[in-house]
């Protein structure tokens, strides 16, 4: 079979893309740490702020992910046509039937793929979900960083509650987003060897692969 | 106990040096210079006193006790030479009717002008009838002193969110004052209990300057509640180094390392109390080896419990009550039921594969 070529990511929604998967993992693997600081010592005087330092990656990290979460924003309203929000959300007839056909070929029940030029409408409300989740992060994790200052505090206590309540809830959404990691990942590599669309080269180099019909 | 409460219980009032020393003292806690201690002191002993109603509602008088309690200088009896209190359930001679008269007396005599202290929360559920005063409820009560105020201190951190009272589930419907009280002025002064400083800083400042200090959105002043614990706290730099308690009464314990581990709610929790301690001694919980538990944050007892834990555990529902584990099982165990999911879906796309490709060369893609 034939094989059609065309430009399906962006630049822009490539840059995202990694930045977004590389600073979620330093933020997962910080957040460890500074929900539990394994690292204990005695020892005085050593001039070594493991915690002061774990806590700066964390917000290094946390700006480099609110920089990527801003940028998807503005390609959910402003991007190409894969990348707008309407075009993967199952909100008109055509998107809720590919919703329901990739459910059932991701269960083995039908083999056909419902083919999309950019996400199927499946991984496209988990892409939303995934966004808000984000938001919530960036909200608390801002509002626990500058708690003094007047607007953090005023959008956090009133979207959060009180500074250890944004504490907890940033930490049960860490775990979404491990589990997000790890589900997506898995989901790739398998869509990868049935559906021949070249969709983990696509994040890499934009193109990704379409029946020819000609 | 105050060492007040021996030998001269003749004297109520406190000596100058004492009252000088209370006043700076609380120029301190504020952050004003030193210039403006005499300013402080004429505003405090003008001839007239500010009259003062202090509501007793849901709570455990422990506001009180502390400030009656606080000594070097002592405060307490220093706030009462500063004011006038006129209706007092703790503290005052009268009782029953005579009492109520005095409130009666004191609210339409100083219609605009007093102050109202709040301590304790105010139950709402059923028509109030949870805390009654007099026959009357807390609620009602309130709404008829509260709007006749200049202003009201919230003292407390049941006054000024409803406390331990309002926890869940909260079976008298408690609340704080911010949420009965729109038209008044309202500051809270959350703590369980409060630095009597902060009380004695903030009446000081409406003497001083005739208007309530500054505050954050939560109607805390500034001056008390601006900073959290956690970023003045003597043991932050064993924090910074990663020298934490694992266990009370453990070697790092000994060595006075930071309590994080341990459940410290420092991170997160607004208070002076490492800057200004308590009762004269210098003494606060994280000086004496015991985690901040967070008492002047709202809700303290549902989002800072377990107190020795970092975070509350998640309640899973079912069988009656549910049961809380804590945040990090329960994310493992979900992540193990997804890891079991996903092994045993990649089996079956590798079965359905081995079966597929004995009939057929082709992926089923290229079958489409
Ligand atoms: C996927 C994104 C993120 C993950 C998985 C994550 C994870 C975590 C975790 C697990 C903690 C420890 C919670 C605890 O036990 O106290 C933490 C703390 C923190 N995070 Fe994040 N985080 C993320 C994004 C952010 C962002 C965007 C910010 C923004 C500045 C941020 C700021 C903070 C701050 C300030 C703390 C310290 C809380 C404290 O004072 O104890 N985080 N993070
Ligand atoms: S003891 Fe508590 S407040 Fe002090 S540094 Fe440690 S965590 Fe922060």
């Amino acid at each position: 079979m034939r094989y059609q070529q065309y430009l399906a990511w962006s630049v822009l929604l490539r840059l995202f893309h990694w930045s977004f998967a590389l600073s979620v993992v330093v933020l997962v693997t910080t957040g460890f740490y500074i929900n539990f600081p394994w690292t204990n010592t005695m020892l005085e005087g050593g001039r070594s702020f493991p915690v002061a330092t774990m806590f700066y990656i964390h917000f290094i990290a946390a700006f480099v992910f609110t920089a990527a979460i801003l940028a998807r924003l503005y390609l959910l309203l402003f991007g190409n046509r894969q990348e707008r929000f309407w075009d993967f959300l199952p909100i008109t007839p055509k998107n809720i039937a590919n919703l329901f056909k990739t459910i059932a070929n991701y269960l083995y029940i039908s083999d056909k793929y419902d083919r999309r030029p950019g996400h199927n409408t499946l991984a496209g409300t988990f892409y939303i979900v995934t966004f808000i989740m984000a938001l919530v992060q960036v909200l608390s994790g801002f509002y626990m960083l500058y708690p003094e200052n007047v607007v953090w505090q005023t959008w956090g206590l009133w979207l959060l509650g009180p500074l250890q309540h944004a504490r907890y809830l940033h930490y049960l959404i860490m775990w979404y987003f491990i589990l997000f990691a790890f589900i997506h990942l898995y989901i790739v590599v398998w869509t990868d060897i049935w559906h021949k669309e070249g969709l983990i080269s696509s994040i890499v180099n934009g193109r990704k692969f379409t029946p020819d019909k000609s | 106990m105050s060492r007040h409460d021996f030998g001269n219980e003749g004297n109520m009032r406190v000596d100058r040096r004492t009252f000088i020393k209370g006043c700076t003292m609380a120029a301190a806690a504020l952050g004003l210079s030193e210039t403006m201690v005499p300013k402080l002191v004429a505003a405090a002993t003008s001839a007239q006193r500010p009259p003062v109603v202090w509501l007793h509602f849901q709570e455990c008088t422990g506001c009180t006790e502390s400030l009656l309690r606080a000594s070097h200088p002592d405060i307490g009896r220093l706030i009462l030479d500063i004011i006038s209190l006129d209706y007092h359930e703790t503290v005052m001679a009268a009782a029953g009717h005579q009492a109520e008269q005095v409130l009666q007396e004191t609210i339409s005599k100083y219609d605009g002008k007093f102050i109202c202290v709040v301590e304790g929360g105010i139950p709402t559920k059923d028509g109030g009838i949870y805390c009654k005063i007099g026959g009357r409820t807390a609620v009602d009560i309130l709404a008829e002193v509260a709007p006749k105020a200049a202003a009201v201190i919230a003292i407390g951190t049941c006054a000024s969110f409803g406390g331990i009272q309002a926890a869940k589930p909260n079976p008298t419907g408690a609340v704080g004052v911010r949420d009965l009280v729109k038209n008044t002025p309202i500051i809270n002064i959350p703590g369980c209990p409060p630095n009597p400083i902060s009380f004695l800083g903030t009446v000081l400042h409406y003497l001083t300057f005739k208007r309530l200090p500054r505050t954050d959105q939560l109607g805390r002043p500034l001056f008390a509640y601006g900073r959290e614990i956690h970023d003045q706290c003597e043991r932050r730099a064993h924090f910074d180094e990663g020298r934490f308690v694992e266990q009370f009464g453990d070697e790092a314990h000994r060595q006075g390392f930071c309590l994080y581990k341990v459940g410290c709610k420092g991170p997160g929790t607004f208070s002076n109390c490492p800057a200004v301690r308590f009762n004269g001694v210098g003494a606060w919980p994280v000086g004496v080896g015991h985690g901040c538990i967070g008492c002047t944050e709202p809700e303290f007892w549902d989002t800072m419990t377990p107190f020795y834990e970092r975070l509350p555990g998640v309640t899973i529902p079912g069988g009656g009550k549910g049961i809380v584990t804590g945040a990090t099982s329960v994310g493992m165990k979900i992540l193990g039921v997804t890891a079991a999911a996903v092994g045993i879906h990649a089996a079956v796309g590798i079965g359905k594969r081995v079966v597929k490709c004995k009939k057929c060369n082709n992926t089923p893609d290229e079958q489409e």
